[in-house]
C-alpha cells in the first residue's frame, strides 16, 4: 500500500507539472531575447527583455485581430444568451412532446463537421458580399453559441428548486415574471459557467475564422498562427509573446469553469 | 402551475427557427455544391451529379485521409479515457480535499488554451534542436530528435497534445463523479479484502458506466475537431502522414486547387457518416 501511495503521488505530481509547465515555459520565453531561446541547453536564468511584448502589442495586425476577436466573440456570446437562455428555460420547465427531439437537435448541431459547414458558408458569404466581414463571422458563430448555451443552461434551470417557482406563482407572478425574477437570479451562478464556456469555445475557434476571413476580419488565433508559419528566421520570442496574449483571456475564466464543473457533476445525475 | 401561458412559444419559436435556418442552409448548400463542379478560380459551373463522389473512391489521398482520421479517432479517444480514468482514480484515492482542488485547477489549464496556442507551445517543445521536451533525449543521444517530421511518430505527437488537453479535463470530471458515489459499496468491498485497484475496477467504475460512456461519446465528437492542432503542428505532413479528412478537404478547397465542389463532396460524406453514427450511438445510449 505504501509503495502504491508513493507511485500515485509521483504520477499526479508529474501530470500536474505537465499540465502547466509548457505554458509557463512559453511565458518565460516571451521575455527572452532570441539568443537565449535558441540555445542547446534550456536557460532558466537570463536577462529579461520587454522587446517581444512591446513588438506584439505594437503590431497593427495583432491589434486588429484582438479587436476582431473581442467583437466577434462578444456579439455572438450575447446573441447566444439572448436567444439561448429563454429556450433552455422553456425546455426545462415546459416539457412538451417535442422536447426530447429538440434537445437532440441542439446536440446534433455539434455533430456537424466544421469543414462541412465552413465550405458552403464561404460560398454563400462570397455571393452575398459579406466574405471577410465580421457580420458573417458573428452569424456563423451564433449557431455555435446558441446551441451550446441552450445545451448547458437546461440542467442549470432544472436544478432550480421547483418549489421556489411554484411559490412565486401562488404569490401572483406571471410566467414571464417567474423567469425574470426567480429562475434567472437563482440559476445565475451556473448560467455564468455556461456563458463562460461558450465564450472560451468561440475565442479558441480557428477553422471557421480561417475559412471565412482573408484580411480585414481575421481573428487573433489566425494572426497568431500566421506568425508561427514564418520561414527560417523565426522570431521565437515574438511568437511566444503572441501565444501568451492569445492564451490569457480564456485562463481568466479558470475559476468560474471549475466551479461550474463542480456544480454540474455533484448536484446533477 | 407551469401551464397555460404563451411563454413556451415566445421563448422557443424564435430560437428554434434561427437554429434551423443557420444549420439547414449550410448543410443543404453543402450537398448542392457537392453535386456541381465549382472551382474558386472559375465563375461558371454546372451540375455533374455524383461524379465527385465517384472520383473520391479512386483518390488514394482521400482513402489515406479516411485511414488517418479513423486512426486519430481511435487513438485519441482511447488514450484520453485511459489517462482520465487512471488520473481520476489516483486523485480520488491519494489526495486530501485541498490538494485535490489544487490539482483540479491545474488540470483545467490545458483545455482552456486555444488549440492554436496548445499546438504552438508543443510544436516548439518538440523542436528537434531547441525544444524542451526533446532536451532529455538530445542529451542522451547527442543528436537532434525529429519526432514531428517522422511519418511514424508525427500523428502520435499531435495526438499527445490532444490527450494533454482532454485527458486532464476528463480526469477532473471522473474524480467529481467518483465523489458522488455512495461510500457503502466501496467500504464493503474493502472489508472483503479487495485491493485499492480492485475496488475501483470492479465496484466504482462499473457504477459509473453510464456517465463514462457519455464522456466517451463527447470525446468522440470533439476528436473530430482535430483541424487546428494538425494545421499548426504539421499541416498534414510529413507527406500525407497526418492528413485527416478535414485537412485534406481544406487542402483541396483552398490551398492547392480551389476545388470547392470536390472538397464539399468530401465534407458531405463526413457529415453523413458522423450524423448517422452519432445518432445511432446516442439513441442506443438513451
Amino acid at each position: 500500500m505504501k509503495l502504491n501511495r508513493i507511485i500515485g503521488h509521483f504520477f499526479l505530481a508529474f501530470a500536474g507539472f505537465l499540465a502547466v509547465f509548457p505554458l509557463l515555459w512559453t511565458a518565460l520565453n516571451a521575455f527572452k531575447s532570441n539568443v537565449d531561446i535558441i540555445s542547446r541547453d534550456p536557460k532558466f536564468i537570463f536577462t529579461p527583455t520587454l522587446e517581444n511584448i512591446a513588438y506584439v502589442l505594437g503590431r497593427h495586425s495583432v491589434m486588429t485581430g484582438l479587436t476582431n476577436s473581442i467583437v466577434a466573440c462578444g456579439t455572438s456570446v450575447l446573441i447566444g444568451i439572448v436567444l439561448g437562455l429563454p429556450a433552455a428555460y422553456s425546455i426545462a420547465r415546459y416539457p412538451n412532446r417535442w422536447s426530447a427531439d429538440l434537445q437532440f437537435f441542439v446536440l446534433s448541431i455539434r455533430f456537424l463537421p466544421p469543414v462541412a459547414v465552413a465550405i458552403p458558408l464561404m460560398v454563400i458569404w462570397l455571393q452575398v458580399g459579406l466574405y471577410d466581414h465580421l457580420i458573417a463571422l458573428v452569424v456563423t458563430y451564433s449557431l455555435l453559441t446558441i446551441s451550446v448555451t441552450v445545451w448547458l443552461a437546461i440542467p442549470a434551470f432544472q436544478q432550480v428548486p421547483r418549489e421556489i417557482e411554484e411559490a412565486a406563482f401562488v404569490d401572483g407572478y406571471g410566467a414571464y415574471a417567474v423567469f425574470w425574477k426567480i429562475a434567472l437570479p437563482v440559476a445565475f451562478r451556473s448560467l455564468i459557467g455556461a456563458v463562460a464556456f461558450s465564450f472560451v469555445l468561440i475565442w479558441n475557434e480557428f477553422l471557421m475564422a480561417l475559412m471565412l476571413t482573408s484580411s480585414n476580419a481575421k481573428t487573433l488565433p489566425i494572426v497568431a498562427s500566421e506568425l508561427s508559419q514564418q520561414g527560417m528566421n523565426v522570431p521565437w520570442g515574438v511568437l511566444n509573446a503572441s501565444v501568451l496574449l492569445l492564451s490569457l483571456p480564456p485562463l481568466f475564466f479558470l475559476g468560474i469553469l471549475s466551479g461550474f464543473l463542480s456544480s454540474v457533476f455533484t448536484k446533477g445525475t | 402551475m407551469f401551464k397555460r401561458t404563451s411563454l413556451p412559444y415566445a421563448f422557443l419559436v424564435p430560437t428554434v427557427s434561427i437554429l434551423l435556418v443557420l444549420s439547414l442552409v449550410p448543410t443543404i448548400y453543402a450537398v448542392v455544391i457537392a453535386l456541381q463542379d465549382r472551382e474558386l478560380s472559375q465563375a461558371g459551373y454546372s451540375f455533374i451529379g455524383f461524379q465527385n463522389f465517384i472520383d473520391l473512391f479512386s483518390d488514394r489521398r482521400f482513402l489515406n485521409a479516411v485511414m488517418v482520421s479513423v486512426k486519430w479517432e481511435v487513438v485519441t479517444v482511447l488514450a484520453t479515457m485511459c489517462v482520465a480514468i487512471s488520473l481520476g482514480v489516483a486523485l480520488f484515492e491519494y489526495t486530501s480535499t485541498r490538494l485535490r482542488n489544487f490539482y483540479c485547477l491545474l488540470f483545467l489549464v490545458p483545455v482552456l488554451l486555444p488549440r492554436v496556442s496548445a499546438a504552438f507551445v508543443w510544436k516548439f517543445a518538440f523542436h528537434p534542436l531547441y525544444g524542451i521536451a526533446t532536451y532529455p533525449l538530445r542529451v542522451i543521444t547527442g543528436m537532434p530528435v525529429e519526432l514531428l517530421s517522422n511519418p511514424h511518430t508525427a500523428l502520435y505527437v499531435v495526438a499527445f497534445v490532444d490527450v494533454w488537453q482532454w485527458g486532464l479535463l476528463f480526469a477532473v470530471i471522473i474524480v467529481k463523479l467518483l465523489e458522488t458515489l455512495p461510500p457503502q459499496p466501496l467500504e464493503a468491498a474493502k472489508l472483503d479484502n479487495a485491493k485499492g485497484w480492485q475496488v475501483h475496477l470492479y465496484v466504482a467504475l462499473p457504477m459509473l458506466r453510464a456517465p463514462i460512456i457519455s464522456l466517451m461519446f463527447v470525446k468522440m465528437i470533439e476528436s473530430l475537431r482535430s483541424f487546428d492542432l494538425i494545421y499548426v503542428m504539421t499541416r498534414g505532413g510529413p507527406g500525407i502522414a497526418t492528413e485527416t479528412l478535414d485537412m485534406y478537404a481544406f487542402a483541396q478547397g483552398f490551398i492547392e486547387s480551389g476545388k470547392v465542389s470536390y472538397a464539399s463532396s468530401m465534407a458531405v460524406l463526413m457529415m453523413v457518416a458522423t450524423v448517422v453514427v452519432f445518432t445511432l450511438l446516442w439513441k442506443r445510449a438513451q
